[in-house]
């Protein structure tokens, strides 16, 4: 009877301290390091859009509501129009970033599976090999 | 009566569905191989649970009914974290096999120093989120039943600890998932009937614009006139200090893989977005119906006074029940995910050798809620949301900075992270003491020490980034880098 998070905490003790996981392949060719760098890069230029469409969002939204006081006095129905930005208009736009965002990312990724050498015989399994399907 | 009828219930329910969660995971014997077989919507529901907490449940409507409709900019930033974590810490975190903070700066960094530093840090931000959460139970437990505040504390200490201890009680996704919708219907339905029975003038009240600071869209905090800046300041904590909290990293490594992170996280935002809804309710309500909170007495108490305030008799008694129950249940899911974190750095990460049993990790639960009682003993005055925003303020300005450069920047250096870790945590928490005990009468000075994540998250980048410019990272950096963003067989779509 142990939570998720005791058992986490629990088997850690049966880790080396040191070291995790092991090193990163020492003899990764050329290639295949190349192949590593591209998806990196493009990975990060994504993050970087993404964090700056988060931040024009957010600073935009408050900015807007700080510039136009007259928002306050117009109704969406019974609702002042400044309210109901700020109490729901930017949950969606949160949304439809973060998907575009995971889809993008996805993308990303399938493109260098595709193009992933094979694995050579009795490589280690990686982190995320899951069990068997 | 009803209201500790509610909560008791709740505690059995949860005692049930993690006797039946328990069963459902050790049909494997390996967590982590269990862990895959839960749903991406289920995980996203026990993140949700366990992330949704007193602060969003009691502290908005009561920060709203102070301060005005502005607090609502805490539940964007708290929402809008989860789109920083899905774009830049989930997958690559699930990737690094790591399952907490200190264990990523061991990997990424290879220092056993940065490793207790992290720890260190861990215990500051889940202590400063601890005190609010056993507030909100001393609080709720003295509205429903009058026993003084420090014996709600007292007990809701004692609760969480022999949750943990026992093992029972959140020992599955299913616990935490079950919390966030008890919280989403206890908070929603009560939130709709009262809108119902306020009465076409209640609600045109309600929403009526005054000349005040109250009805201006943004936060002010502690009326510094200067409301744009710290609303800024308040979004720049609240979103990236999400994706810095220990306890949230914890649950995306029960992930299956790094693309199930990433998803899990847009979910996260979705449920987030549909609960937040419904807390404002309550504080444009609360100023209408329960106006005196705000002058006498405490305004965290709104979203449980406000029921009985309205609707006197049976059905004001019903719904109190039900929003103290969500209450109690975003308070029980929150602090045991926190106390579990705080336990896991204190026996694992700073334990001199590393190796610890169950009986320490027992001791480390117990030692944490007891300095958290401590500590929430005089906290009675302090708002909820105040101390929550200071949390997330730390976490911004110290772990956010690591992750986001551990993992998008191969020159972070073990001396850079420190030296950016102790700038973050020292600024920040030096922050927020000066404003708990000096005056300053007015201005942007106001603001960034009661909010202080607008300097102190760009200075614990600057000096990171800085101080490792000055060294050269190990050669090995890159690839530990690289490996973080490279898919390997798991995460390809089947088929």
């Amino acid at each position: 009877m142990t939570s998720p998070q005791t058992r986490i905490a629990l088997s850690r003790r049966h880790r080396p301290v040191q070291q995790l996981l092991p090193l990163p392949d020492e003899t990764m060719d050329d290639g295949a390091l190349a192949a590593a760098r591209e998806t990196f890069a493009r990975q990060r230029r994504l993050a970087l859009r993404t964090f700056a469409g988060l931040a024009v969002l957010l600073l935009g939204l408050s900015g807007l509501l700080a510039a136009l006081p007259v928002l306050d006095r117009v109704p969406v129905g019974t609702v002042p129009a400044s309210w109901l930005l700020l109490m729901a208009a930017s949950y969606p736009m949160l949304l439809v970033i973060a998907a575009l965002h995971v889809r993008a990312a996805e993308r990303v990724e399938d493109t260098a599976a595709r193009h992933r050498p094979p694995p050579r015989p009795g490589a280690p399994p990686g982190p995320d090999d899951g069990p068997p399907r | 009566m009803t209201g500790l009828l509610a909560i008791g219930l709740l505690l059995a329910a949860s005692m049930l569905i993690g006797v039946y969660g328990v069963r459902a995971a050790r049909s494997t014997p390996d967590f982590l191989v269990a862990s895959q077989e839960v749903k991406p919507t289920w995980n996203a529901l026990a993140i949700a649970g366990e992330y949704v907490s007193a602060a969003s449940v009691l502290g908005l409507a009561g920060l709203m009914l102070k301060h005005g409709i502005g607090t609502l900019w805490y539940a964007v930033g708290f929402t809008a974290g989860y789109v920083v974590v899905a774009a830049l810490v989930a997958g690559p975190m699930r990737r690094s096999g790591a399952y907490t903070v200190p264990d990523f700066a061991d990997y990424r960094l290879g220092s056993q120093r940065i490793r207790k530093l992290c720890a260190v840090i861990v215990l500051v931000i889940m202590w400063l989120y601890l005190i609010p959460q056993f507030k909100g139970a001393g609080v709720v437990l003295h509205l429903v039943s009058g026993t003084p505040y420090w014996v709600g504390v007292v007990l809701a200490g004692l609760v969480v600890s022999v949750s943990i201890l026992a093992g029972g009680m959140r020992s599955a996704t299913y616990v935490q998932g079950f919390h966030y919708l008890v919280k989403l219907v206890f908070i929603a339905v009560p939130a709709l009937v009262l809108l119902a029975s306020a009465g076409p003038d209640g609600r045109a009240e309600a929403l009526h614009v005054d000349l005040t600071a109250w009805s201006r869209p943004l936060l002010d905090l502690d009326n510094s006139g200067e409301p744009l800046l710290a609303t800024w300041s308040v979004l720049i904590a609240t979103t990236l200090g999400a994706a810095g909290l220990p306890h949230v990293i914890m649950r995306f490594s029960t992930t299956a893989t790094a693309r199930a992170a990433r998803r899990v996280a847009v979910w996260v935002i979705v449920l987030l977005g549909l609960f937040y809804l419904f807390p404002a309710v309550y504080g444009l309500l609360g100023r209408v119906f329960t106006p005196e909170l705000a002058t006498e007495g405490d305004t965290d108490t709104v979203t449980v006074v406000l029921p009985g305030a309205m609707l006197p008799g049976t059905w004001g008694a019903v719904l109190t029940a039900l929003v103290a129950a969500g209450a109690f249940a975003a308070f029980l899911s929150t602090s045991s995910g926190l106390l579990l974190a705080l336990a896991g750095g204190l026996s694992h990460d700073l334990s001199r050798t590393g190796a610890t049993g169950v009986g320490r990790l027992r001791l480390a639960v117990a030692a944490g809620a007891l300095v958290a009682v401590l500590l929430s003993l005089p906290a009675a005055a302090v708002d909820i949301n105040v101390l929550v925003g200071w949390a997330f303020a730390v976490a911004a300005s110290t772990f956010c900075p690591l992750l986001v450069l551990g993992i998008w920047w191969r020159g972070l250096t073990a001396a850079g992270a420190a030296a950016g870790l102790a700038a973050g945590v020292c600024a920040s928490t030096g922050a927020a003491l000066a404003s708990a005990v000096t005056d300053v009468p007015h201005g942007w000075v106001v603001v960034l020490l009661a909010q202080p994540a607008a300097w102190t998250v760009p200075l614990a980048f600057a000096v990171m980034y800085g101080v490792s410019r000055l060294g050269t990272p190990p050669e090995w950096a890159e690839r530990a880098v690289l490996r973080l963003h490279t898919p390997d067989s798991a995460d390809q779509p089947r088929g």
